[in-house]
C-alpha cells in the first residue's frame, strides 16, 4: 500500500472527485461564455459563496460528529433581525446587538445539542423544531417585514466583515479573508488535533469513543454551538453587505449547506470528514448556479443540476467507499 | 493465598422482574485466562457487562486486588485496568491503526495549545505493536481499521489493551466469524497478553478455541456459577458440555473430581 504512486493516492482521495467536477463545470461554462471568468463575475459569485461557506464549514465538522443542522438557514435570517431590531431600538449599538446575536445562536445551538445528546432525539428532528422555532420568531418580532439597515455605513464593525477593495479588478469583500482563516482553522482542527481525532470517532463509533474515555456528547454539543454561531455570523456578514435584514432570507439554505458538504465527501452518516472537499462542495453549487444563468439556461432549472451533481457525487463517493473497503 | 486481580461477590442484577444474576461469585487471578462459558442467558453477558462498567449492578461488590471499586461506566473500568474488547465495537472504521490506538489519549505536540497530536509518535508505537502481536506484514499504522480483516481487528485491540497496561483483558467472542488460521492468530495473542503479565476472561461459544487457550473454565448457569475451578487439561470437552448444559451440583463435583462421566 505503501508503494502506491503519488497520482493513485490522489485519485483514491475523497476530494479527487469533486475537484474534476469543479474543473469541468468551469472549464464548460467558459466554453460557452468567456464572460464566466471575467473578473467582475469572479467577484460576484465569490461575495455571497462565502457567506454559505461559513456555514458549510462548520457543518462539515458537524456531519463528521454525526448529526446535522437544518436550523442554521433560520438563523442566518434570524440573527441579523435582532442585531438590527436592538440598535434600531436604540437598545444598544450595533457592535453589541452583534455580539447579543452570537450569545443567543451559541445559546440556539446548545439547546440543539442538549436535546440531540441528552433526550436522544435526532437531530433531523431536534433542528427541524428549532428551524420553525427561530423563523417564526425573526417574523413574529418583525411582523414579517424587513428591517431598517441603512446605518451600517462607515461602522467599524461592517469594515472588519465586510469591508471591501480592489486587488486589480477584482472586488474584494473581508468576508472571503474570514472564510479562508475559518476553512484553515477547522481543516486544522478536522485533520490535526485531538479534537479532530474525537469528531469522527464519534461520528464513527460513538460507543467505542464513549469506552475511551471521548467526551462524545461535549464534542457535538459544541459542535452544534459553533454550527449556530457561524451561520449567525454569515447571516450578519450577509446582511452588512447587501444593507437589509429579511427575516425570511436564509430559507432553504440549510438543503443547500448540507448538499455542499456531501458534494465534497463527507459521509451524511459521521464518521468522514474533509475540510477541503466542503470548499470544492461549495464552489461547485455556486459555480453552477452563476453558471447556467450566464449561458442562458432559465435560472429555475437550477436545481435539476444540483439535484444530478448530488445524485452523481454519491454514485461516485459510494463507489470508491466500496473500493476502498475491498482493500484495492 | 494471595488476594485474586478481580473478585466479584454476592452480584446481583436484575432487569425489572428478570434477574440476570443471582448471587454470583466470580474471579480472576494475576496473569491467568479464565474462559468463561454458559449457555445463552446464562448470565455472562451480564456479568461481563457489569464487570466492564456497561450496566450498574443491583446488589454485590467487586473487588480488585483487594480493594473495593465501583464501576460506573466503561471509561471508569478503562482507568481501573480493565478493558473489554468486544467483536468489532471497540474500534472506529474510519480512523487509522494508530488514532484507534491513541483514541482518547492522543500525545500533543508542543506548543500544547495548538492541541495537535503527534502523529509520528502514533504511528511509531503502532508499528511496534502490530510487530509485536504479529501483525507487522507491511500495513502501515495509517491504514483505517475499515480496511483489515477480522482477526487483524482484533489484533488491534489487543494491541492497545496491552499497550496502556490493562490488568485485565476482556474478550467477548473474539473468535466468531474468523477464519481458521486467524483464530489461531486472535489465541496467540491472547497467549502472548497472558505472557506479558496480563490476565483475560475469554468468552466464546466455541468451546475449543476456549480450551486451545485458557488457564481455569467458569461456568455458569441461569445467573450463578455453578463451577469456577475447571482445569482444561483435566477435564474433557464432553464434561464442560454437561456441565453447561445442567447436571446437578453433586455430578459437577464428582465430574471435576475424577474427571469421567458421573453416570
Amino acid at each position: 500500500m505503501e508503494n502506491h504512486s503519488l497520482i493513485q493516492r490522489l485519485i483514491a482521495r475523497p476530494e479527487f472527485g469533486p475537484f474534476v467536477l469543479l474543473v469541468v463545470e468551469i472549464a464548460v461554462f467558459w466554453s460557452f461564455n468567456h464572460d464566466f471568468l471575467s473578473p467582475q463575475n469572479i467577484s460576484n459569485t465569490l461575495a455571497f459563496t462565502v457567506e454559505l461557506g461559513l456555514i458549510a464549514l462548520a457543518m462539515t465538522l458537524l456531519m463528521t460528529s454525526g448529526e446535522f443542522d437544518l436550523s442554521v438557514g433560520s438563523l442566518f435570517g434570524f440573527s441579523p433581525v435582532l442585531m438590527w431590531t436592538l440598535f434600531n431600538s436604540g437598545l444598544t449599538s450595533l457592535e453589541v446587538g452583534f455580539v447579543a446575536a452570537l450569545l443567543v445562536a451559541a445559546l440556539i445551538g446548545l439547546v440543539n445539542g442538549w436535546f440531540v445528546t441528552q433526550l436522544k432525539i435526532p437531530s433531523f428532528l431536534v433542528t427541524l423544531g428549532m428551524l420553525l422555532v427561530v423563523r417564526g420568531t425573526a417574523l413574529f418580532v418583525t411582523d414579517g417585514f424587513p428591517q431598517r439597515t441603512w446605518s451600517a455605513e462607515g461602522s467599524w464593525l461592517a469594515n472588519i466583515l465586510v469591508g471591501d477593495f480592489f486587488i486589480g479588478p477584482f472586488r474584494i469583500y473581508m468576508s472571503l479573508f474570514w472564510f479562508i482563516a475559518a476553512a484553515i482553522a477547522l481543516g486544522y482542527v478536522l485533520t490535526q488535533s485531538r479534537t479532530g481525532n474525537w469528531i469522527q470517532a464519534a461520528g464513527g463509533n460513538p460507543s467505542a469513543a464513549r469506552a475511551r474515555g471521548v467526551n462524545v456528547s461535549g464534542v457535538k454539543i459544541g459542535l452544534f454551538v459553533l454550527s449556530s454561531v457561524m451561520a449567525s455570523l454569515a447571516g450578519v456578514i450577509s446582511s452588512l453587505r447587501t444593507s437589509a435584514a429579511n427575516p425570511n432570507s436564509g430559507t432553504g439554505y440549510e438543503l443547500e449547506v448540507i448538499a455542499m458538504v456531501v458534494i465534497g465527501g463527507t459521509a451524511l452518516t459521521g464518521g468522514r470528514g474533509t475540510i477541503i472537499g466542503t470548499v470544492l462542495g461549495i464552489l461547485i453549487l455556486r459555480v453552477m448556479r452563476n453558471g447556467i444563468v450566464l449561458i442562458g439556461v432559465p435560472g429555475l432549472a437550477y436545481n435539476i443540476f444540483i439535484g444530478a451533481i448530488i445524485l452523481g457525487m454519491m454514485a461516485l463517493h459510494s463507489w470508491l467507499e466500496r473500493r476502498h473497503q475491498a482493500g484495492t | 493465598m494471595a488476594e485474586p486481580l478481580i473478585r466479584m461477590q454476592n452480584i446481583r442484577k436484575s432487569y425489572g422482574r428478570v434477574q440476570a444474576l443471582e448471587d454470583a461469585n466470580f474471579h480472576v487471578n494475576e496473569q491467568e485466562i479464565v474462559g468463561l462459558l454458559g449457555d445463552n442467558g446464562a448470565g455472562k453477558s451480564t456479568l461481563i457487562k457489569v464487570l466492564s462498567g456497561a450496566v450498574p449492578l443491583t446488589s454485590g461488590d467487586i473487588f480488585i486486588r483487594g480493594k473495593k471499586v465501583s464501576l460506573r461506566s466503561t471509561s471508569d473500568a478503562i482507568a481501573h485496568g480493565i478493558e473489554t474488547i468486544y467483536q468489532d465495537s471497540a474500534l472506529v472504521t474510519q480512523l487509522s491503526i494508530a488514532r484507534n490506538l491513541f483514541l482518547g489519549r492522543e500525545p500533543i505536540k508542543p506548543p500544547r495549545f495548538l492541541n495537535r497530536m503527534d502523529q509520528d509518535a502514533m504511528n511509531n508505537v503502532a508499528r511496534d505493536l502490530l510487530k509485536q502481536v504479529g501483525i507487522s506484514k507491511n500495513i502501515p499504522p495509517t491504514t483505517p481499521i475499515g480496511s483489515l480483516s477480522g482477526g487483524e481487528r482484533q489484533a488491534v485491540a489487543i494491541a492497545r489493551a496491552m499497550h496502556f497496561d490493562s490488568d485485565l483483558i476482556i474478550l467477548d467472542e473474539p473468535t466468531n466469524n474468523l477464519g481458521v488460521a486467524e483464530t489461531q492468530g486472535v489465541l496467540s495473542f491472547v497467549r502472548s497478553a497472558r505472557d506479558s503479565g496480563h490476565s483475560c476472561i475469554f468468552i466464546a461459544h466455541n468451546i475449543h478455541h476456549v480450551f486451545q487457550v485458557v488457564d481455569r473454565i467458569v461456568v455458569m448457569r441461569r445467573g450463578k456459577v455453578v463451577a469456577d475451578d475447571i482445569d482444561p487439561k483435566k477435564t474433557s470437552v464432553a464434561e464442560v458440555e454437561r456441565i453447561i448444559t445442567g447436571m446437578s451440583d453433586k455430578e459437577i463435583r464428582d465430574a471435576i473430581a475424577d474427571g469421567k462421566p458421573s453416570h
